[in-house]
């Protein structure tokens, strides 16, 4: 029997736009990061001069450029766990080709070509072979440090030019370089992120990657951008920490790759995909630097610093589960 | 366009998956401007079909006509560039982006590389609005409910400059109006020139919009006819190739004591209900969406606190605070999404079948494998789940068997009152049938059950009482077959 139909008058009403959880977020790390600085400049002597901060911004910048490539492999729902090998790798190629006399403005490119091709590899295995992103990228980090030592024999490759050692420690108008590098990074890859087509596909690919497939998306294509990026990244913060440090050492980078996911996790990175931005990982990244600093400053044992950031980022999970819709 | 000729034909298809035929021997060509409906049981091939139309899949053999031309699809891509689009069952898009980056997704407009957000927000606003839904462009897709996001999906299939245009069990999900909207849209897109092919298991639907409906069956086309020419019953006779008696089978079974009561019962989307249910009888619960049914049943359930009232168990006045209270008095709620709430799907079916179980099958922490196999297979041959065996993944069974396994494991642990919340969405006619027998088995065991459901018809002829919710009221209550379908209609909405 066919059900009559009847004209209902009430026309469904769709929610409004809420304020953007991100925005709020952002705002609340601005708070708390502000908070920190007061709070350790009244505290300390020497928080709030001129070389602490300098060394703030330095320390802060290299973790920031990886957590800004983390987050837009994190946005596909994926994860790049390398991250941390690549910068020791990226330290080592570049030291070692700048020993051999290569120029270091082709060095450089040249370092940043092999983090490309560390990124293609790892899309290689996600996409065409089908592995999870986790397992991927497990097994080239520890493939990726058995190659740095190899190639390094487990030394130190000191002598570099200066150069390429003033590139971290100058600073242009009074700003350190490593700094405006993250500036560098940051906005093209914020324009690329909300403003360019490109990144629209890759939250579509994080959100429901079968919708994205039949709205003609190439998806394979989105995602060896994403690793490639993440890994290119790294591969320049290798550079710099080798800059900044003066020497190539191929364990460089130990852990970092934690720090990087952190970072973007703070920054409001769903580990699920399709959420995440630019200004997150970061404000992200420089928390856990801020808070590292101060640790050392107010003469704390270090190792407080690994677990305040695992309590932080339980705190920022759970209040992103809180505004998630329960079922 | 070739003169007179098919617009999309499909010669000779054949697809296979690891030697199973999904589809054989295909022969089906689709008129410009014509609403072809295509009909079948789940496991058909109409799945299948559109994937194949679409790019989606290749077939293993035959070929694909465009307008007269061989075509040969390497993706969704490439059925997108000759206008053909689909809007698929289960709503394909990206819940996290606002709706209009989905109307636009995968065809953004942009000017020097950066996109026109503020352009495509503007136009999104204006397309909705041409098609008088009353949803906000920039809105999150996820924030809406599935039936505007299958609204949201339509849209964006229709401003696309499509041609041919595919709708896989469109009005699932949608209330009436919902469903009206679009059927509205989709007559204004055949007349703009559009091609419809409509899956649909509403038989009165295909009636209402098809010009043509094609019936598959085991992958093989059956029949292809002019809808003013048959009847629901050929239909059927085509789809199942074997008698449906009734469509809502219903068995009536001598009614035994209280099971339940609930007085003056009120909770969080609710008030003041009063309703009991017996051993041996169904009583339905119909009311439009958002009328209260549901959150009653989930608050019967425990998962929300009574706010006033008294459930009574047996005679007994009892309290539910958790959902394990509700289970331990014999109550099983069988939720709305199977796939979502009800199953392990990728886990195997003697497992979904025991699992609530654990406790009686174990001994001091360990299972007790023999028991656990012998209670999967007598709850199988109880319900007659068609599995290869206990350890086959339950993803890979219909949905009628999926929803067999979802009473057999409440059965397995001793339920009596069975609450069924839209037990047939998105379920073929077979398989309804399915479920219905299974309600009558139900009853014969000397269950209860609660059905909610906001298909009339179904909750009309399977309701020993028939009772109405408007507005978070029990407003009204029938006898089976009591009372005529628009005065319970009405009731509902009001009017």
């Amino acid at each position: 029997m066919p059900e009559p139909l009847v004209a209902l008058d009430v026309p469904p009403l769709a929610p409004r736009p809420r304020l953007r959880f991100g925005f709020l977020l952002n705002l609340t790390l601005l708070g708390l990061l502000g908070l920190m600085w007061l709070g350790l400049s009244l505290g300390t002597d020497s928080f709030a001069t001129l070389g602490n901060f300098a060394n703030l911004l330095r320390q802060g910048s290299i973790w920031a450029i990886m957590a800004v490539g983390q987050t837009f492999v994190i946005i596909t729902a994926g994860i790049d766990l390398s991250a941390g090998a690549v910068v020791g790798v990226a330290g080592t190629v570049v030291a070692l080709l700048m020993k051999s006399g290569v120029p270091v403005p082709l060095a450089i490119l040249a370092t940043l070509g092999f983090g490309v091709a560390v990124g293609w590899v790892h899309a290689f295995g996600i996409v065409r072979l089908g592995l999870p992103p986790f397992i991927m990228t497990l097994a080239s980090l520890t493939a990726l440090r058995g190659i740095g030592l190899l190639m390094t024999n487990g030394q130190t490759i000191a002598g570099l030019p200066a150069a390429f050692s003033a590139l971290a420690r100058d600073s242009t108008l009074g700003i350190p370089n490593l700094f405006l590098a993250v500036i560098a990074v940051a906005v093209p890859c914020h324009l690329l992120l909300h403003h360019s087509r490109w990144g629209r596909h890759l939250y579509a690919v994080g959100s429901n990657r079968e919708a994205a497939r039949l709205s003609g998306i190439r998806v394979n294509r989105v995602l060896y951008l994403a690793y490639i990026l993440s890994a290119t990244l790294s591969a320049l913060a290798g550079i710099l920490t080798t800059a900044r440090i003066g020497i190539g050492v191929a364990t460089t980078g130990d852990g970092w790759e934690l720090q990087a996911i952190a970072s973007s996790v703070i920054g409001g990175a769903s580990l699920f995909g399709a959420v995440g931005s630019v200004p997150g990982p970061l404000l992200g990244a420089m928390l856990l630097t801020t808070i590292n600093n101060g640790a050392n400053l107010l003469n704390i044992n270090p190792f407080w610093q690994r677990i305040v950031t695992g309590g932080l980022i339980v705190a920022i999970v759970y209040l992103d589960q809180l505004r998630r819709p329960k079922r | 366009m070739a003169d007179g000729g098919p617009l999309f034909e499909l010669v000779g298809i054949e697809k296979r998956f690891t030697g199973t035929y999904a589809l054989k021997g295909i022969d089906l060509a689709f008129a410009p401007g014509e609403v072809h409906a295509i009909a079948g049981e789940n496991g058909a091939g109409k799945s299948t079909l559109i994937k194949l139309l679409t790019g989606a899949h290749q077939p293993s053999a035959g070929g694909l006509r465009w307008e007269g031309r061989p075509v040969a699809f390497r993706g969704p891509g490439d059925a997108l560039a000759l206008g053909i689009n689909a809007v698929h069952q289960e709503v394909v898009a990206c819940p996290h982006l606002s709706v209009a980056a989905n109307l636009y997704l995968g065809d953004e407009r942009v000017r020097h590389g950066f996109l026109r957000k503020r352009a495509m927000l503007r136009a999104g606003q204006h397309l909705l609005d041409g098609l008088g839904f009353a949803i906000r462009a920039e809105a999150t897709l996820g924030d809406l409910t599935i039936g505007q996001q299958q609204l949201v999906a339509t849209a964006r299939a229709a401003h696309r400059g499509v041609r041919f245009l595919i709708f896989d069990e469109p009005t699932g999900y949608l209330t009436r109006q919902e469903t009206e909207q679009l059927f509205r849209l989709i007559r204004a897109l055949n007349a703009d020139g559009v091609t419809i092919v409509y899956i649909s298991h509403r038989l009165e639907e295909i009636f209402e919009l098809a010009d043509r409906v094609t019936v598959l069956r085991d992958g093989r086309l059956v029949s292809t006819r002019r809808t003013a020419e048959t009847s629901e019953r050929d239909l059927i006779r085509d789809m199942v190739a074997r008698p449906i008696e009734e469509l809502h089978y219903k068995r009536v079974v001598p009614r035994g004591e209280t099971l339940l009561e609930t007085r003056s019962l009120s909770g969080p989307g609710f008030a003041d209900v009063s309703l009991t249910v017996r051993r041996g009888e169904i009583v339905g619960l119909y009311g439009l969406i958002g009328a209260g049914r549901s959150e009653f049943v989930t608050t019967l359930f425990g998962r929300h606190r009574s706010t006033g009232g008294e459930i009574r168990w047996q005679g007994a006045p009892v309290a539910i605070r958790r959902e394990v209270d509700a289970m331990a008095l014999g109550m099983a709620l069988v939720p709305e999404s199977r796939r979502d709430q009800g199953l392990c799907l990728n886990l195997g079916v003697g497992f979904n079948l025991a699992l609530p179980s654990y406790a009686r099958l174990s001994r001091f922490g360990w299972v007790d494998r023999g028991a656990e196999r012998a209670l999967a297979r007598r709850q199988m041959d109880r319900l007659t789940i068609v599995a290869a065996g206990p350890g086959v993944h339950a993803e890979t069974l219909s949905g009628g068997n999926q929803q067999k396994i979802v009473v057999g494991k409440w059965l397995a642990r001793g339920a009596r009152l069975f609450i069924f919340d839209e037990p047939t969405v998105g379920v073929d006619v077979g398989t309804k049938s399915e479920i219905y027998r299974v309600f009558a088995d139900l009853l014969d065991a000397g269950a209860g059950i609660i059905l909610i459901s906001s298909y009339l018809p179904e909750v009309y002829d399977l309701s020993d009482r028939l009772i109405v919710f408007r507005g978070g009221r029990a407003v009204a209550e029938h006898g089976w077959k009591t009372a005529e379908v628009e005065t319970i209609l009405t009731e509902a909405i009001g009017a």
